[in-house]
């Protein structure tokens, strides 16, 4: 039974969820304690030592029925249990003649495992398998296909040819005729588990390739894929990482803060605090310095741009507690105030929602007009304790570049800041004017995935 | 303390408590492994809970420790009394003639004095926060930590002496050891990645919202005079609201609380009216609210129009619609 939790966790680790040395001991012990009487008490002892993220669960109820339910193929048994003493003798003898003169090598030992009843534990037949066939480039979803194809390799069909063989042998040599029959019925179960269990090992090791070939792949964590990769697929594991991420970041502002409990001397508090002490200043406090930026957000939603505008909101929506208040907005050929989105919708619909409220096709992002509307409508946005965070790839197709208006808009700002997803060789190249934006902003940051968007985000709150 | 898993279960049942097989089995190992248990899953679905029957079930004390954005050692582990230490230097004071009687160098004053010094960093003055309270109990308890995911990660690595080892370190005194083992239960909502290192060291338990079944025999067993009906067929909505897209779907104590209310209504069944003023019980989110209404309309046109379709006429009886109004 140990070898097969061993087994089972080997499968575990291939299908990549991380079990360390600790934790299978740990299933070893819970084993031992909760027992293998009860199947279902068994499980709940694996699962709760095993498997730590929810999102390995469905693995593990995936794996376990092939490890110890009724999928799992049955025990070898010992050939031969009606046979006297001296006839097990004789096919003892006879087995021996016939394995010394079997080739290949490889037939043999299978021939062997399905007449002495001694198996192999699930890695030995791994090994076995890869030495003896050719390796396979197959998915798992392939896995009958290439079974079929390990056991023609292993000339798995000879089995019967050589078994009938023996029976013949045995029955020369004056064998009993119900015993020869026992003896075929058992063998042939013997075959049928032994290609269960190479149909098993098969699976793990497609299994395994996978999973070696997922672990390969660089870019696999998605804060480090570039936003252009992002597919929808990934939209769901997205809005968790990103709650994971505002998560992170709250806690780092929240200790930041009291790291930074070194303001000013709070002389009223302090003496407040201190009366107990009947006065003497044991106990100092300072005046907390709360950081909570007002953000206007004035985000570009053409096509290029989508997705990145897209996370930025969600982000700084999840992070709704540390910010005061947040004013978006978004262009495209014209600008729009969308915050009405956001207050009654939430974040994912608003931000599925906002490109119809601008005007706009393919080549008409109008950068320069859009600042001059910003500036004639909406300059109550910004004030001085407001940061403007310009989202924007700092194309504009239609209009010439405004500074004027961006001059305006930085003025009555506390802070200007760019986030652009274009590398800054790209700026100033044909309509783009990010050039003569970049200096007038307070900072530029270079944002092409969303670990650079969080790094950004975390500025802000500094 | 358990020999079997199925005393887990009756314990736990005894309890008023219904525990799944996961729950009982983690317990169990838990209880003979020394281990922690970390439990996670869904806001309301009894992982609090879980804490207080067990405690309630094995006869312990339970210790909690809620945790929070920005909980650190002095609020979790201990304290010194700074009061108590002041008020103890001026008693030193008012004494120090006598203490320093007969003393004629400097360095045996200061000897005498050091002497005295010891006292201050004893547990005299020390306020034991949940953690050391719960190592150094004289009774075993059971120490409840709750919402780990809300606290920071330096904490969460502070509390891995704690739990590996069941001592703590404090500078002036030293270590100190657990008299008897506390048995744990962390809780956690999963809203931050929790640390490969402290689920090393626990036992995993996800738990997650209960089947319909379970879900009736929890309303069956803490609501004990709702009629059966009333009760099969709340929690049939509170499960299909689950499966709506809500920003906050209904827990396990909410379906209590909403059970209890319409016991305290007098409802009979479970009619639109009823469910119009009730629901905010369930729902939290106007948002919600407005969806799941707009959901049960929508569900009900489906109902007619279906009944007319069988029966080629419109059909209104009291049976069978479970928001239809009467």
């Amino acid at each position: 039974m140990d070898q097969r939790v061993v087994d089972f966790i080997h499968a575990l680790r291939a299908k990549g969820v991380r079990i360390s040395l600790a934790e299978s001991i740990d299933a070893m012990r819970c084993v031992e304690i909760a027992g293998v009487a009860d199947k279902q008490f068994f499980r709940s002892a694996l699962r709760a030592s095993l498997v730590k993220e929810p999102r390995d669960l469905p693995t593990f109820d995936e794996l376990f029925p092939r490890f110890f339910g009724l999928d799992a193929p049955p025990p070898l048994q010992q050939p031969g249990g009606g046979m006297s003493p001296e006839e097990r003798e004789q096919l003892a003898q006879m087995l021996q003649q016939m394995l010394a003169s079997l080739t290949p090598e490889q037939l043999r030992r299978l021939f062997e495992m399905m007449m002495t009843g001694k198996g192999m534990s699930g890695s030995q037949m791994r090994q076995f398998i890869d030495e003896n066939t050719t390796a396979t480039q197959m998915t798992t979803g392939f896995q009958p296909w290439a079974t079929r194809r390990a056991l023609r390799e292993l000339q798995f069909d000879r089995l019967e040819q050589l078994l009938q063989e023996l029976i013949e042998k045995l029955r020369e040599a004056g064998v009993g005729e119900a015993a020869l029959r026992q003896l075929e019925q058992e063998a042939r179960e013997n075959r049928a588990a032994l290609a269960q269990q190479i149909g098993n090992e098969v699976g793990n090791g497609l299994q395994q390739r996978e999973a070696e070939e997922r672990r390969r792949r660089p870019a696999e964590d998605l804060q480090d894929r570039p936003f252009e990769e992002l597919t929808y697929r990934d939209d769901d594991e997205m809005r968790a990482v990103i709650n994971r991420l505002a998560a992170q970041l709250r806690t780092r502002v929240a200790l930041r803060q009291k790291r930074a409990s070194k303001g000013a001397l709070d002389a009223k508090s302090t003496i407040r605090a201190n009366l107990r002490y009947s006065g003497v200043p044991l106990d100092i406090r300072h005046r907390r310095k709360h950081l909570k930026p007002r953000i206007t957000v004035i985000c570009d939603v053409s096509g290029s741009m989508r997705a990145v505008t897209g996370f930025m909101l969600m982000l700084v929506y999840a992070l709704q507690d540390q910010i005061s208040r947040t004013r978006p907005f978004v262009y495209y050929r014209t600008i729009a105030d969308v915050q009405a989105d956001f207050q009654q919708l939430r974040p994912e619909d608003a931000i599925r929602v906002v490109p119809e409220r601008v005007q706009g096709g393919p080549w008409q992002t109008s950068l320069g007009a859009c600042l001059a509307t910003f500036t004639r409508d909406y300059l109550d946005a910004v004030d001085r304790r407001t940061t403007v965070i310009f989202l924007g790839d700092g194309d504009d197709h239609l209009s010439p570049p405004n500074p004027r208006a961006f001059e305006t808009i930085k003025r009555r700002a506390h802070r200007v800041v760019w986030f652009n997803p274009e590398p800054p060789y790209r700026w100033g190249r044909e309509d783009n004017h990010m050039h003569i934006y970049a200096p007038m902003c307070d900072a530029v940051h270079h944002v092409s995935n969303l670990r650079q968007l969080v790094a950004a985000v975390d500025g802000l709150f500094s | 303390m358990f020999n079997t898993i199925s005393d887990v279960k009756t314990a736990l049942s005894a309890q008023r408590y219904i525990p799944s097989d996961e729950i009982a089995t983690t317990v169990f190992l838990a209880e003979k492994l020394g281990k922690p248990i970390l439990a996670e899953g869904p806001a309301g679905v009894g992982k609090t809970e879980l804490a207080k029957v067990w405690a309630a079930a094995t006869g312990r004390e339970l210790i909690r420790l809620q945790c929070y954005e920005g909980l650190d050692e002095t609020k979790a582990l201990y304290e010194w009394e700074y009061a108590k230490q002041l008020l103890y230097t001026q008693l030193l004071r008012d004494k120090l003639n006598d203490l320093l009687a007969g003393v004629t160098t400097l360095a045996e004053a200061a000897d005498r004095l050091a002497a005295e010094e010891d006292v201050f960093f004893s547990s005299r003055f020390m306020l034991p926060r949940p953690l050391l309270k719960a190592i150094t109990s004289e009774q075993p308890v059971t120490l409840l930590i709750d919402e780990i995911d809300r606290a920071d990660a330096e904490f969460e690595a502070f509390l891995l002496e704690v739990l590996s080892d069941f001592q703590v370190s404090v500078p002036e005194l030293g270590t100190i050891r657990a008299r008897h083992q506390p048995m744990v239960l962390l809780t956690s909502n999963n809203t931050r990645e929790l640390s490969e290192a402290l689920k090393r060291r626990c036992l995993y338990l996800h738990v997650d919202y209960p089947t319909a079944e379970q879900e009736l025999q929890i309303v069956n067993l803490k609501v004990p005079g709702l009629p059966p009906k009333l009760a099969q067929q709340a929690v049939e909505l509170v499960q299909r609201l689950r499966g709506m897209d809500l920003k906050k779907h209904p827990s396990v104590s909410e379906t209590i609380d909403w059970a209890r209310a319409l016991l305290e209504l007098n409802a009979r069944h479970l009619d639109r009216a009823t469910i119009e003023t009730t629901l905010n019980v369930l729902l939290k989110f106007e948002g919600d609210l407005q969806r799941a209404r707009r959901a049960m309309v929508r569900d009900e046109g489906d109902r007619a129009r279906r009944e007319r379709d069988e029966f080629g006429r419109p059909r209104r009886d009291d049976e069978g619609g479970r928001f239809r109004g009467n």
